[in-house]
């Protein structure tokens, strides 16, 4: 059963095609790591399944809901997929409790209490109870990047969108993170991973896939993609990064 | 095209697309603006024909029957005449007021960077005095402080150089001459004559490598033409009167439908290329599939002023749109006042005009009229009344404040790496500050000042409290005479509106071109 | 070279000279020009001030006609009980708020020492003559400053000076707070009433002028007044100093909700003393509070209700169409007004009465602000029962105030809806907006208030009819609201795109997503600014006075100058010019140095 399924899906700025049909599923469960070059519209198509930039053509389905301008639909699909981004978007003027309680309390309206006690446990999740009262600010970026993750994850979603979570990190911050999103993995959620953290990929993917110019152009298992690559492109661009 | 904007649509479920929601709630938004606006209008009509003044604007061309107190006409025959005064007299005062302001701010905005420690104390210290009093208090005091010299006496009278009263300072001051028009025109030849002859030599300079002493060069044509020019050589300048009178001829010749299919083309034109861009891809000239919001807003709204303009054309009141306002010269009847423009043109520049350009002429205090009364003579030299000193001075100074802090802040923002590089070069202080730095911060000062230009075009209406008769003031005597208040309230509108947008499409203008220098 | 010598190098004070004096010949030249150049407008100024021609009792004499233009005698209490209510609020929040910083003794004297250093230098340079222009243009020298006067004042000052400069110095390990040493120096203040004098006029008890006593103590009646406020301000700060040390949370969101509504409620109780008629009371007052005190209370037990929930939308949907209703029928404007604040219970409610506990303080936060709204709003639209000549009771600074702070409070809302407006994607109310901003803003304050004062009333409904000041009010909250809205749009633009995707990515719909994201983090990076533009208003407030308005720049021209009784003021323009500007300087210097401090330890003005 596929829990995310896009059929032939393009999206142009203005003059620019950023994708250009992109076709593909996503089995519940399975983690699926997307790489590829810069500009070749990784964050445009994981963006459009939840909604924050809109397909102009082609299908999106999210959990047996179709992604159309139906307002219904879209809060629909936008309160079961969660998202963290590259540079983590905490709400700066909030504390981390109320950065992670926000949204259940206004969106899902659960009373303040229980989204309190649920705040806390998945700030034990990804390891930072303590910080707790302190605002977004005054924490690193792993940290910062943690708290995204709890946040996310605060609203129950079925499925997590990663844009590159530990591209904007120094490198002794990235491991805590990926630590996280690979426990995350382990208990089963659905996950979409861009990412040029090639480790991860091998060690936690189910599937890789490259994209390139707006195209999918290669899409395997982990171990087929970077041992014996069929597309010229992949080989070149894992020449590149690794 | 319809197909794809309507893609999705379902018509059970209309009532939550997201693209149905967008619009119908602007469309409803707008439906309540320009409802509560009708109400408003509609209440405010019914309200003045309850009244018996009902809401026209005749009175412009009518005979207002109050003189002004200064300006280039003191007796106006209409009131769109006496509106013209006081916005001739606002634009006097904020021309003067945006060069002195800039000089005296920028001058202050480096004394406040000083590394003197009195001259930082003293230009922080006349900051914040004059920033922290109202604008109107000041130009108050400024009207008190005048007003506090002696009157004009009997005693007085004869010919002087400089006097201060509570009339106002007297000066001497060159008196424009009749052929000062075609003197100034020439003027403007020789300066452009002048930098052809520097870049020649300029050129030749780079070209052969020897020095061409460009500046002596064209500073001698500047000369030798100007030592012409006054010796009567701006005669030359006729010929621009006789063209002109040709123009003219011509432009009355034209039947008034060609003016109406004309501006109507016109419209038309911009539409078109306004629509074709947006829909056109800006490099290959596809047609674009895909279109936002914004775009269909633009073309939508660029068809409809275009229709619009056209129907004002060609609608049996558009072709009297122009003269309305029967009776006064600026709206001409069809023909847009192209004829009687040329017409000015060429009686200014006339080949039998002779005489100086200027001639200093000297204040004298003398008698007024057959009263007992003294006063300064209204011919001799220039004399700046109380009223027109206290706004411009009280605005003046206020606006150079902030200019100074704007100065301040660009030089800062800029000097902070740039000094040190400067510095490495072997820059000394001041030659860093005028090569490197304020070329720069130029740029970052601009919008902000002109932001300050606009707050000084503003400022001048205090000069209402002072007796000053600007477009505010005149405005207020014209509809205490009239009981005309919405028209002349409109009036001030529209004036102060296109003054704001003048001044900022400049700096914009400016700001435009920086930015493409920097590239 | 001198420059070289051993004082200019060895000697801080002389190194400091070299520095920041005569650093380069062009610099020395400089130091010479400003020095001469500050030297000679001082003596001008002091000369211009202590000119015989100047009658400064035209100022003193006529204080309180500047604070409170007609304000009836027998109710004076009222204008001091408003002052006193600001005070002691102030000393509250100074003692609750207090950071704790302190300073040395030797700090302390470190600021009295450039005190007198700085009278000391100021008298020696003062001007012994002045020039006075008589009648027939010819001048006359007179003196203004007595050899004997300028030694009295000279000498001790010399002497403290000299003082300080080595008390500076002294190693004493006491520190004070500053926030008490700040409170001293306003007690000084207040104990200098007693001792200072100040020249004024005084009437024996026929109308006929007492030739004055030149020393007269400044207008007997305000010391008593102000030494009890100011014992009560300080009262306040201790109270406020203890709950700070008891740790009471509640206060640190009373105190600046009291702020909010001390002004208004000075200007509908305390200052307007209203006619309050108890048949309306009963009428529509108490009625209201019922009504809304039970659909408060049916909201707040029912909004996590199950069975409830399923109708969320109806209900919603049903109490619009109600406000709207409640809006277009002729209904007393307790009503309506209230019903505003149901719809934003409507929308909070759900967030916070989740729990028992959540539900009982927001139904007791709903009903104190359902009692707090409906007495201002009795009070605001009750007549008063003062009688002044002027036909208002607001005149003078009062007037002033008036304006300043509900220009600032109407025209906020205002200016955040034009700001939402303008910066939304929607493109219609985009460019309605834009419009909106620009043609207000492009167009002088002067002539929206000639509008108000000449041209309003045309546009109102027959029937209707404000009186100047509320019309001047209306076109003020939408002149600086245009002001307010560009201010306001600049927070919104320096907030990061992703703050809104991230809002997004959660589920927020864009309500929740503006009011509880953007415009919190928007309006914090700009609080500098609106402080200023604050600032700005309070300044521009004094342009009513060209539409006839009786503010204190209006007494200030045209009412003193024209006095002839008792004494004759008339013409006294430039000693009024004088005194306000100073007046207003203190006024807009001090506030925008204490609000850059106050930002500074909020630590709002960087993020
Ligand atoms: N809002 C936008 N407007 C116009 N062009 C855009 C916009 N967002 C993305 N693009 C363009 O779309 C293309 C794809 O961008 P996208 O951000 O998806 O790339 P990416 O694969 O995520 O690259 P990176 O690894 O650098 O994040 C790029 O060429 C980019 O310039
Ligand atoms: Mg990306």
């Amino acid at each position: 059963m596929s829990i995310i399924k896009t059929v032939d899906v393009k999206k142009w700025f203005g003059d620019f095609q950023a994708l250009k049909g992109i076709s593909m599923e996503v089995a519940e469960g399975e983690v699926l790591v997307i790489c590829g070059p810069s500009g070749s519209g990784k964050s445009t198509f994981i963006r459009c399944i939840n909604r924050l930039e809109q397909h102009q053509e082609g299908e999106i389905v999210v959990d047996g809901i179709e992604l159309t301008n139906d307002l219904k639909n879209i809060e629909a699909i936008r309160s079961e997929v969660g998202m963290v981004f590259q540079s983590f978007n905490l709400f700066p003027h909030l504390t981390v409790m109320q950065n992670i309680t926000l949204a259940p309390i206004w969106v899902r309206k659960k009373s303040r209490s229980e989204s309190e006690e649920k705040a806390m446990e998945l700030l034990e999740r990804v390891g930072i109870p303590e910080q707790a009262q302190k605002f977004p600010g005054q924490l690193s970026g792993g940290q910062q990047q943690r708290v995204a993750i709890a946040r996310a994850l605060a609203m129950e979603p079925k499925i997590m969108l990663f844009d590159e979570p530990t591209s904007a990190l120094d490198p002794e911050m990235i491991k805590e993170v990926l630590d996280a999103m690979k426990e995350l993995a382990e208990s089963g959620m659905t996950m979409i991973v861009v990412t040029h953290e090639m480790g991860f990929a091998k060690e936690v993917a189910d599937r890789v896939m490259l994209f390139d110019e707006g195209l999918m152009v290669e899409e395997n298992t982990p171990n087929e993609f970077f041992d014996n690559p069929k597309n010229d492109r992949t080989k070149l661009f894992l020449s590149q990064i690794l | 095209m319809l197909g794809k904007v309507l893609k999705n649509f379902d018509i059970r479920t209309f009532w939550r697309d997201v693209r149905f929601l967008k619009w119908a709630g602007q469309v409803l938004f707008l439906i309540l603006f320009a409802y509560s606006l009708v109400l408003f209008v509609q209440t405010g009509i019914n309200n003045l024909q309850s009244t018996n003044i009902p809401f026209s604007f005749d009175f412009l061309g009518d005979t207002p029957g109050v003189s002004i107190a200064e300006g280039f006409e003191t007796l106006p025959d209409s009131g769109l005449r006496m509106l013209h005064v006081g916005m001739f007299n606002m634009i006097r005062i904020m021309i003067g007021g945006i060069i002195v302001a800039t000089i005296f701010g920028t001058l202050l905005g480096i004394a406040r960077l000083s590394s003197n420690w009195i001259v930082e104390k003293a230009a922080t210290a006349l900051l914040e005095v004059v920033r922290n009093v109202p604008l109107l208090v000041q130009i108050l005091f400024f009207q008190a402080f005048l007003l506090a010299f002696p009157r004009l006496e009997e005693r007085d009278r004869g010919e002087i150089m400089f006097h201060v009263s509570s009339k106002g300072i007297a000066y001497p001051w060159p008196e424009r001459q009749e052929s000062a028009f075609m003197f100034f025109g020439f003027l403007l030849l020789t300066i452009y004559l002048a930098r052809r002859v520097f870049k020649w030599r300029v050129s030749l300079l780079e070209k052969e490598g020897r020095d061409t002493n460009p500046f002596l060069w064209s500073f001698l044509t500047f000369l030798v033409l100007t030592f012409g020019n006054w010796a009567g050589g701006y005669k030359l300048m006729g010929i621009i009167g006789l063209i002109s009178g040709y123009i003219s001829a011509i432009f009355d010749s034209i039947p008034s439908i060609a003016y109406q299919g004309l501006f109507s083309a016109i419209a038309v034109f911009f539409a078109f290329r306004y629509i074709r861009k947006q829909i056109r891809n800006t490099d290959t000239g596809e047609i674009r599939g895909i279109l936002s919001d914004d775009d269909y807003f633009r073309i939508i709204l660029s068809g409809v002023v275009a229709v619009f303009v056209v129907l004002l054309m060609f609608m049996p009141f558009g072709q009297n749109i122009t003269y309305f306002l029967e009776g006064d010269e600026l709206f001409y009847k069809s023909n847009w006042g192209m004829p009687q423009f040329f017409d000015g043109v060429a009686k200014r520049f006339d080949f039998n005009i002779s005489g100086p350009p200027v001639i200093m002429s000297y204040p004298e205090i003398v008698q007024a009229g057959t009263t007992k009364f003294t006063r300064y003579s209204p011919d001799l030299g220039k004399v700046t009344t109380v009223g027109y000193f206290a706004t411009w001075f009280g605005v003046t100074l206020y606006t150079a404040i902030f200019i100074s802090e704007v100065v301040r802040s660009g030089i800062m923002a800029i000097s902070k790496g740039q000094s040190e590089a400067g510095l490495s070069l072997g820059l000394r202080r001041r030659s860093l500050l005028r090569l490197i730095i304020l070329p720069q911060a130029f740029r970052v000062m601009l919008p902000p000042m002109g932001n300050q230009y606009l707050n000084l075009a503003k400022n001048t209406s205090l000069g209402v409290a002072v007796a000053y008769p600007e477009v505010v003031a005149v405005g207020q005597t014209l509809y205490n005479q009239e009981g005309q208040t919405l028209p002349v309230f409109l009036v001030w509108m529209i004036f102060y509106c296109s003054i704001s947008l003048s001044i900022s499409s400049i700096i914009n203008y400016y700001n435009r071109k920086m930015k493409i220098v920097e590239r | 070279m001198i420059r070289d010598s051993k004082f200019f190098i060895e000697n801080p004070y002389g190194r400091w000279v070299r520095d920041n004096l005569f650093s380069s010949s062009s610099s020395a030249f400089l130091t010479f020009f400003a020095g001469f150049m500050v030297i000679y407008s001082y003596r001008g100024i002091v000369g211009f001030i202590l000119n015989p021609e100047r009658m400064w009792t035209s100022v003193t004499y006529n204080m309180k006609l500047y604070m409170i233009l007609a304000y009836p005698d027998e109710a004076m209490i009222r204008v001091w009980l408003s002052v006193g209510l600001a005070l002691i609020l102030g000393g509250l929040s100074i003692g609750f708020y207090n950071s704790g910083k302190t300073i040395s003794l030797g700090g302390i004297f470190q600021k009295l020492f450039t005190i007198s250093a700085v009278i000391a230098i100021l008298i020696a340079l003062a001007p012994t003559n002045t020039n006075v222009i008589q009648n027939d243009g010819s001048i006359e020298v007179v003196e203004i400053i007595p050899q004997d006067v300028r030694m009295l004042i000279l000498v001790p000052s010399l002497v403290l000076t000299l003082a300080f400069f080595f008390l500076r110095n002294v190693k004493i390990k006491n520190l004070f707070n500053t926030a008490k040493v700040n409170l001293t120096y306003f007690g000084l203040i207040i104990a200098s009433l007693y001792f200072i004098k100040i020249p004024t006029i005084s009437l024996d008890s026929s109308g006929e002028r007492i030739i004055p006593d030149p020393f007269l103590p400044i207008a007997s009646t305000t010391y008593i007044p102000w030494t009890i406020l100011y014992v009560g301000m300080l009262l306040f700060f201790f109270i406020g100093s203890l709950l700070k040390n008891r740790d009471i949370k509640i206060m640190a969101r009373l105190i600046p909700i009291s702020w909010f509504l001390c002004p208004l409620f000075i200007f509908s109780w305390i200052f307007k003393k209203p006619l309050v008629e108890l048949n309306t009371v009963f009428s529509a007052d108490i009625p209201s509070i019922l009504v809304f005190g039970v659909i408060g209370f049916l909201i707040i037990r029912f909004s996590d209700n199950e069975s409830v929930g399923v109708y969320r939308t109806p209900i919603n949907i049903g109490f619009l169409v109600l406000s709207i209703v409640v809006f277009l029928l002729p209904l007393v404007f307790i009503f309506k007004a209230t019903m505003v604040l149901l719809l934003l219970l409507l929308i909070v409610s759900p967030a916070i009465a989740t729990t028992k506990e959540g539900k009982r303080q927001l139904f007791i936060v709903w009903v104190v602000s359902l009692f707090v709204l409906t007495f201002l709003i009795r009070g605001a639209s009750s007549d008063t029962m003062l009688v002044t000549p002027t036909g208002s009771i607001f005149g003078g600074f009062s007037l002033t105030w008036l304006l300043a702070i509900f220009g600032t409070y109407a025209s906020f809302p205002l200016g955040l809806a034009l700001a939402l407006g303008r910066t939304s994607t929607l493109p219609v109310i985009r460019i309605i907006c834009t419009g909106i901003i620009e043609i207000v803003r492009s167009v002088p304050y002067i002539t929206w208030l000639f509008f108000a004062s000449v041209m309003l009333t045309v546009f109102l409904p027959a029937g209707v009819e404000f009186n100047l000041i509320i019309r001047v009010l209306i076109l003020t909250a939408f002149f600086s609201g245009a002001y307010f809205a560009e201010y306001i749009r600049g927070g919104l633009q320096s907030i990061p795109k992703g703050q809104y995707e991230a809002a997004n990515a959660i589920g927020m719909n864009p309500f929740q997503r503006i009011f509880l994201v953007i415009v919190p983090q928007a309006l914090r990076t700009i609080i500098p600014t609106l402080v200023g533009s604050v600032i700005t208003s309070f300044k521009d407030s004094s342009l009513v006075a060209i539409i006839g308005l009786f503010d204190i720049l209006r007494i200030g021209t045209s009412v003193i100058p024209a006095q002839s009784q008792p004494v004759v003021f008339i013409g006294r323009n430039l000693e009024q010019l004088v005194f306000l500007s100073f007046f207003f300087w203190v006024f807009t210097f001090v506030f925008s140095r204490r609000s850059m401090k106050f930002e500074k330890r909020l630590g709002l003005g960087e993020r």
